[in-house]
């Protein structure tokens, strides 16, 4: 068998920066080698006019390997193998090197709003559902273009553009994280129904595994249990979720998980309250959800949240005879605490920057105090 | 109005997590103007203000929870009839209060109320 060089295409972003490459992503590539079985066919055909298809065994006896991941965020590097021992290149290994370069060049075409099916079929787009999907915000698979030194960015704003480029797919699918409840569960379907916190519902597959997390979900549907879900979802062009082609990971949450209620505060609209309330810009409470989660650890006990009729959102703890607040200014990144104990009528109030990490620092030890424990 | 009256106050489902009610509910918005809304309990009960609430004034309830004339009165809250907007309309008067202030008489009286229990729950789920 002979090995020769054939690409190296390089993973940008923070999850690779050490080197490595999710193995969901390196599973990506295998469906790389399929499109570029495919694309290779199409190439000769298109080179070879009075043929009807490829010749038999076209691609027999060659395939792609992963030889080696190199630094430099995550670089695979890929080697065509070679059955063969001929010492000329084979038509096949010609036609997945032109392959190869039809597929760099439609990738940037489609970072340059360039004609993306002046370099591959429609047909061949479809291969592109499957591959890209693990990409996250601010990740890139880059490739050289052939003979040049520009990159084509596969991204997933470029992946959309290659899917949607083919008028054929109306249709794609993403990695997706959501939080919900429950509605319906058909064990004869093996299929269950999700109530998204803005009240939509969509339905997902049912595997085995999640059967009894699924079940326990659906059984607290009216006391408000809820869940996470992380798996494949599919849109359409206009970004709408459709349903779920996949469940990878599923959990009940706590009944007060702050990102699930901060979401579900984000879809309030305008005059919630009483015709004039303000809805908390969906920015703001991102901030807040990643800020306390930076700050406060896993055992801190959740608050309670309700949006306030500024646009901000006000977290409430009720611990031992006390009941606390935080009024949070989600523009200002400024709040405003206030404990109360009950029984003694003891107070305290006082101010917050929540860009200080001090300041949350504090918050914590009031958090603990009231508590009754220590930080 | 006298000390026994009840006041009887909207709860607006954003303000209900898991069933607990946040301490907003009685704590006067700026357009409130430090009067906070309720209704006079001895011109209509609980289920009856929902309904005028909802139904007339066209707003968003998910009940009603009550506090008592004399217990604003312990938390030096003045209460008054303001029958302008309608008929059964009253306030519970925030005087020149500091935010401080202001805070500790809403859970206070959140406290007051949650010891009477809903006066008017409409029918929702729990989530």
């Amino acid at each position: 068998m002979t090995t020769l060089p054939f690409m190296r295409p390089k993973f940008t972003g923070s999850r690779f920066e050490n080197h490595t490459i999710p193995l969901e992503l390196l599973g990506e590539l295998t469906v790389f080698e399929e499109m570029l079985v495919e694309v290779a066919k199409w190439a000769y055909l298109r080179d070879h006019p009075d043929r009807k298809r490829s010749p038999r065994g076209f691609t027999e006896g060659i395939s792609i390997r992963l030889s080696g991941v190199e630094d430099g965020s995550a670089i695979p590097v890929l080697v065509i193998a070679i059955a063969s021992l001929e010492l000329f290149p084979t038509d096949a290994q010609e036609y997945f090197e032109k392959a190869r370069d039809s597929i760099v060049k439609a990738v940037h075409a489609a970072s340059t709003d360039g004609n993306i099916t002046q370099f591959l079929p429609e047909k061949a787009l479809g291969f592109f559902d499957r591959i890209g999907r693990g990409l996250r915000d601010g990740e890139a698979l880059e490739f050289h273009l052939p003979n040049e030194t520009a990159v084509a960015r596969l991204t997933k704003e470029t992946r959309r553009k290659l899917l949607f480029a083919s008028s054929d797919l109306q249709e794609l699918s993403e990695e997706i994280t959501l939080r919900g409840y429950i509605s319906e569960v058909d064990q004869a379907d093996m299929t269950f129904e999700v109530q998204l916190l803005d009240g939509g519902k969509r339905k997902a597959p049912l595997g085995s595994q999640h059967l009894d997390t699924i079940l326990e979900a659906f059984a607290g549907y009216k006391t408000g249990t809820r869940i996470e879900l992380q798996g494949i979802g599919r849109f359409n062009r206009k970004g709408k979720l459709l349903n779920l082609d996949s469940v990878e990971h599923i959990s009940l949450l706590d009944p007060l998980d702050l990102s699930a209620r901060l979401e579900e505060i984000s879809s309030l609209k305008h005059g919630w309250l009483e015709g004039e309330g303000l809805a908390p810009p969906r920015e703001g409470l991102l901030w807040l959800t990643r800020t306390y989660e930076s700050h406060i650890p896993d055992d801190c006990p959740f608050p309670y949240a309700y949006p306030t009729p500024d646009g901000g959102v006000r977290l409430e703890w009720d611990l031992g005879t006390s009941e606390s607040s935080l009024e949070v200014d989600l523009d200002g990144h400024t709040a405003y605490w206030h404990s109360l104990d009950h029984s003694s009528g003891t107070e305290l109030s006082r101010s917050i920057n929540l860009d200080k990490p001090n300041e949350w620092k504090w918050l914590l030890e009031r958090i603990a105090e009231l508590r009754g424990g220590s930080v | 109005m006298n000390a026994t009256t009840l006041l009887h106050r909207q709860v607006n489902p954003a303000w209900i997590q898991s069933g607990r009610v946040t301490s907003q509910a009685f704590k006067p918005t700026a357009k409130d103007n430090r009067r906070l809304s309720v209704y006079d309990g001895d011109k209509i009960n609980a289920a009856d203000a929902w309904q005028h609430y909802t139904g007339s004034l066209c707003f968003s309830s998910a009940g009603v929870i009550t506090v008592r004339v004399d217990e604003c009165q312990s938390l030096e809250l003045e209460s008054e009839s303001d029958p302008t907007p309608f008929p059964e309309h009253a306030v519970i008067i925030f005087g020149e209060f500091s935010n401080a202030e202001t805070e500790k008489k809403a859970k206070q009286l959140k406290a007051f109320a949650l010891a009477r229990g809903w006066q008017f729950q409409a029918e929702t789920d729990t989530k």
